[in-house]
């Protein structure tokens, strides 16, 4: 049978704020156990919760990018439930009134662009990090309280392959506004996808099963895949889904069981009462929305009106961080499909050379433009090129190093033309050669102007001078 | 509210709380209860459409948000002094089965 | 005895600090108002650097759910029993930086939900003036050691009338300025949107300089006010010519104490000599009726979330269990009297998705109503008076008024009234029947504690009872 595959996806970033959603204690990933915590986090009786301002403008500015309405009056609302991991037996959320509402995002899918529309964006805090042992469960409450955004999007999804793209376009888009480190591997991005199939043409939704722990984005696609197929089989044998909570198993790439869901729990929710609602003043909203950084699709846009091939482009845009040193170099030089690769491909097998990270990168933009033109111009050749990239890559300027080394290239044609002529004057039977149709008599006279140049003749000039000089002595 | 709940409905909405009641408490709330409805009663009377409830004693909105800056951090040792189970400067509690 | 500025010209710091505490040790197996002795010798030290406040030096007691860094903070419940707090509530630090000390932790219902103060993990707090009779609660220990004599000052918190009706049974002076105006950071809540601080004194004055050091701004409670705060014992005024005062009529018709009956009468006699223009006004009878209803269910399902971080895990007492879920249920079990338990499963009930539209929700709704209905009767008057109860402190195992009889409903309930609007009330002394002192329940427009004072400060002319303190026997 032919299934309807309805697919829709609750996302969880981490904010990067100095500070909890709610208190004033630090936000330190990999700090010691318990000593990024307050009264406040620690859920200490008398104490109370106070809005982060950097927290707001984060999902200010994410609900911007998302193409979302924004709510100016700020509102939280307590979640109740009891667990060792929620210090307060209460989460402090928006579930009445989320911050943005009403957005959307687009997708590259095999049949071309995708609208996905996101119900609502909602500030929320974090529960604490458990270590399960032997002994025991161990508690550490630094990650209690920071800030959260969970996204929320319409079940719009249709596939795996459609899943992990919208996942991967979120994780772009927030990377891009800085407003989360988005690592799905250490959890500071969290991903869970409700998955349901139903016939084809039906308007009623089966039974969903929600997937969580997908700690890669690869992962997304691989674990909608398999629930897609699992639930293929289930109703093509006539049995029902049963309702539930599966985790993705990496080793046997499979999703299993982990809890039945018996009936909705009710968290009996209700307006926090120790926040008064937050009236956010629109200049400051509209300052927020100014000082975003370029999003993805406005880069990509950027540099296809640069000519740059559109592997360069996809590459480029999904790394922001390297983007952003292209960007640097490009401001120095206007090569910049050539700078391009450099920075794609050259750039980065050093940093790997050097173990070094993006952000540790030696070269200075400006060393990397001018060698860029360098090259462009003929000035050196390709071989002197890698050679004066690494003396880039220490921080050197490589005009400066390229003179010092006598590392010119010899592109000027008339002088040039000086020594093809000495060459052939000297070389008649390689002319005989030549005009008898023995085409590697070019290479072989190549070869001796390079060793009169002592190699700095442009090769690629000099083979085509030779050639011309040739054609006239053969008349 | 209706008089329909029994002992066992009220243990269990007890347990959702994280306690436990005795026969008698449970007893006793079944007969608070039946005060309970009828001063609920008082409530339901009041004809209440199109009247929002009322969370905050004053309504005009707040504009205060607090500065990203690190302000309250607790010593550690005592942050886990209060605590009835440390371990390995964690607090402890038996094995959560997730 | 004497009030905060005749104790400080009396005797040192250190000796009125020893006297006090001596006296609540003395008075301790007599009222059982103290759940924790505070030693004040660091305080003492620390007290030359003080600037010279009108708590400069002063002994105080601070009502046991306000969070004390370094002393044991319960607020009466055995969950709480071992808790010592590493933070200091925003008072705590206001009225240290005043010079007070702080001398003891008072005993109050358990986690402030009740009215009795028979509910104290240590037992039922007595009353100073007739130890067979309750002290009031939540506040009752605050109450009974001011009334007492013991200190001239000390720290309450107010959700329903937790200040105000322990300081009518105890004969005090019990403040509840406006929503607000004290930080509640650090105070272990009941109901946040209802919960204030309060205070009680046994003289206006007392009442009005206390309230400078306490009010104002903390960023760390949203839902304190930054409104400046005026300098009320300088403006403290007790001429009434001129004032408008209501006289909310459906309390009056719902007591049934003659006595009461008559010394509020006479009351309004004296304010209205002093130049006050009085009027008896009527709220809708309907609405009185539902604010105990109302207030039950608003305030009990905040606490049930309020206390849900009192599991055992992080801080309190812990009952040993096989799992992280045992363990919770245990030591909240344990650590909870079966009124709170019950309490909880209420509220809890009211929050249900089923129930809440019908029950929280429409108690969220009648408060609008309620606090409309006072605004529009309240336009064209400065201060709304009525008893603060219908009769005298009751017997401690007085258990046998009927739970809807107007008496209760209205009478006994109409003080809540201050925490659905935030406006500040204020009970005063007005008068003694049989030995036993009865209060007159005053509220304002929200931020004119002033009228409070200056009306406290008429009452004080006009009974005598300023500074009055029990003889306990």
């Amino acid at each position: 049978m032919n299934y309807e595959v309805i697919i829709g996806i609750e996302i969880h970033c981490e904010l990067k704020t100095k500070t909890k959603m709610f208190s004033g204690a630090p936000v330190l990933f990999g700090a010691p156990a318990n000593t990024c915590v307050n009264e406040i986090d620690l859920g200490h009786p008398g104490a109370m919760p106070c809005v982060n301002r950097q927290a707001v403008a984060m999902a200010v500015q994410a609900c911007t990018a998302l193409n979302m309405e924004i709510d100016p009056l700020v509102r939280f609302d307590r979640k109740n439930y009891y667990y060792s991991d929620l210090p307060k037996g209460f989460q402090i959320t928006q579930q009445f009134h989320p911050i943005g509402r009403n957005g959307h995002i687009e997708i590259e899918t095999e049949e071309g662009t995708k609208t996905i529309r996101i119900e609502r964006l909602h500030m929320e805090e974090d529960t604490a990090k458990q270590f399960h042992y032997d002994v025991g469960t161990l508690i550490d409450f630094n990650r209690a309280g920071t800030p959260l955004v969970e996204i929320v999007s319409c079940p719009d999804i249709r596939s795996g392959k459609e899943a992990m793209a919208y996942v991967e376009k979120l994780r772009t888009t927030l990377y891009y506004l800085g407003v989360s480190d988005v690592k799905m591997e250490e959890g500071s991005m969290r991903c869970d996808v409700n998955i349901s199939l139903r016939p084809q043409g039906s308007s009623e939704f089966g039974v969903k099963t929600e997937i969580k722990n997908l700690n890669s984005i690869s992962n997304v696609q691989k674990a909608v895949e398999y629930e897609i197929e699992r639930q293929s089989q289930i109703l093509d044998q006539g049995d029902q889904v049963i309702q539930e909570t599966r985790r993705f198993d990496e080793a046997t790439r499979t999703t299993v069981s982990m809890r039945k869901k018996e009936g909705a729990v009710d968290y009996k929710y209700f307006p926090e009462p120790n926040i008064f609602p937050i009236r956010l003043d629109e200049a400051w909203i509209r300052s927020l929305q100014q000082a975003m950084p370029e999003m993805p699709e406005v880069r990509q846009k950027r540099y296809q009106t640069l000519g740059l091939p559109d592997s360069d482009v996809r590459l480029l845009v999904a790394n922001k961080d390297l983007a952003d040193i292209y960007d640097q170099v490009i401001q120095h030089t206007d090569n910049a499909r050539i700078a391009a690769n450099w920075v794609i491909v050259e750039l980065t097998a050093a940093l790997t050379k050097r173990n070094l990270k993006l952000s540790e990168n030696p070269a200075r933009p400006q060393d990397v433009a001018s060698l860029v033109d360098m090259i462009v111009a003929g000035d050196i050749s390709g071989k002197q090129a890698k050679v004066l990239f690494e003396e880039v890559m220490e921080g050197h300027d490589p005009k400066q190093v390229a003179e010092q080394k006598g590392m010119k290239q010899l592109s000027d044609s008339s002088a040039l033309l000086e020594l093809i002529n000495q060459v052939l004057d000297e070389q008649p039977q390689s002319i005989t050669d030549y005009k008898n149709g023995k085409d590697r008599a070019v290479g072989f006279l190549v070869g001796q102007v390079m060793k009169k140049s002592r190699g700095q003749a442009n090769p690629a000039m000099t083979n085509q001078l030779i050639v011309q000089e040739l054609k006239k002595r053969i008349g | 509210m209706e008089e329909i709940k029994e002992r066992a409905y009220f243990r269990k909405l007890a347990r959702q709380l994280m306690f436990d009641l005795s026969d008698q408490e449970a007893d006793d709330i079944i007969q608070e209860f039946s005060t309970l409805t009828r001063q609920l009663q008082l409530l339901e009377k009041i004809d209440t459409t199109g009247v929002e409830p009322m969370v905050y004693p004053f309504e005009e909105p707040t504009r205060f948000l607090r500065e990203d800056e690190v302000t309250q951090v607790a010593d550690r040792e005592e942050a886990l002094g209060c605590a009835p189970k440390v371990r390995e400067c964690h607090i402890l509690v038996p094995k959560v089965v997730k | 005895m004497a009030t905060m500025n005749e104790l400080r010209a009396s005797m040192p710091a250190r000796q009125r600090v020893e006297e006090a505490l001596n006296k609540a040790k003395a008075l301790q197996p007599l009222l059982n108002a103290v759940v924790t002795f505070v030693d004040p010798q660091s305080q003492l030290d620390q007290l030359a650097d003080k600037p010279e406040t009108s708590m400069h030096g002063v002994p105080v007691v601070l009502k046991d759910n306000v969070c004390t860094r370094g002393i044991r903070t319960t607020a009466s419940s055995k969950i709480l029993d071992n808790y010592v707090p590493f933070y200091n509530a925003h008072i705590v630090d206001k009225l240290q930086q005043a010079g007070a000390i702080v001398i003891a932790k008072a005993s109050m219902d358990e986690l402030a939900m009740g009215g009795t103060n028979l509910t104290a993990a240590s037992g039922p707090v007595y009353n100073p003036y007739d130890r067979s009779r309750m002290a009031g609660g939540s506040s009752g220990g605050s109450a009974a050691l001011v009334a007492a004599g013991v200190v001239p000052f000390a720290i309450g918190s107010d959700t329903g009338d937790s200040v105000r009706k322990p300081a009518s049974f105890c004969g005090v002076l019990g403040m509840k300025p406006t929503y607000g105006r004290i930080s509640r950071y650090g105070i272990i809540p009941y109901s946040s949107s209802l919960d204030h601080v309060g205070y009680f004194t046994r003289s206006a004055l007392d009442a009005a300089q206390a309230l400078k050091i306490l009010a104002g701004r903390d960023d760390r409670d949203m839902t304190s006010s930054d409104r400046e705060v005026p300098d009320y014992a300088a403006a403290l005024n007790s001429d009434l010519r001129g004032r408008r005062v209501a006289v909310l009529g459906n309390v009056m018709e719902a007591i049934d104490n003659p006595q009461v009956k008559a010394l509020f009468e006479q009351s309004v006699e004296a304010l209205k000599q002093r130049g006050a223009e009085v009027r008896v006004i009527y709220l809708n009878e309907d609405l009185m009726k539902a604010i105990l209803p109302a207030y039950y269910l608003i305030a009990n399902c905040e606490a049930t979330a309020n206390h849900s971080n009192l599991d055992g895990i992080r801080f309190g007492v812990q009952q040993p269990g096989d799992s992280m879920e045992e363990v919770m249920i245990r030591s909240r079990t344990e650590g909870f009297g079966s009124l709170i338990r019950k309490r909880f499963v209420i509220g809890s009930y009211g929050l249900f998705v089923e129930n809440q539209e019908k029950l929280f929700r429409q108690a969220q709704r009648v408060r609008r109503l309620i606090v409309e209905d006072v605004t529009r009767a309240m336009q064209d008057f400065d201060i709304l008076i009525a008893p603060a109860s219908g009769d005298v402190a009751p017997k401690l195992d007085d258990d046998s008024r009927d739970q809807l009889s107007d008496g209760v409903l209205i009478a006994e309930n109409h003080m809540i009234i201050g925490n659905f609007t935030g406006w500040p009330s204020c009970t005063v002394p007005m008068g003694m029947i049989d030995g036993l002192p009865v209060g007159l329940n005053m509220t304002s427009h929200a931020w004119d504690e002033q009228s409070l004072f200056d009306f406290a400060a008429a009452m004080e002319e006009i009974t005598g009872l300023r500074d009055a303190v029990a003889e306990v026997k």
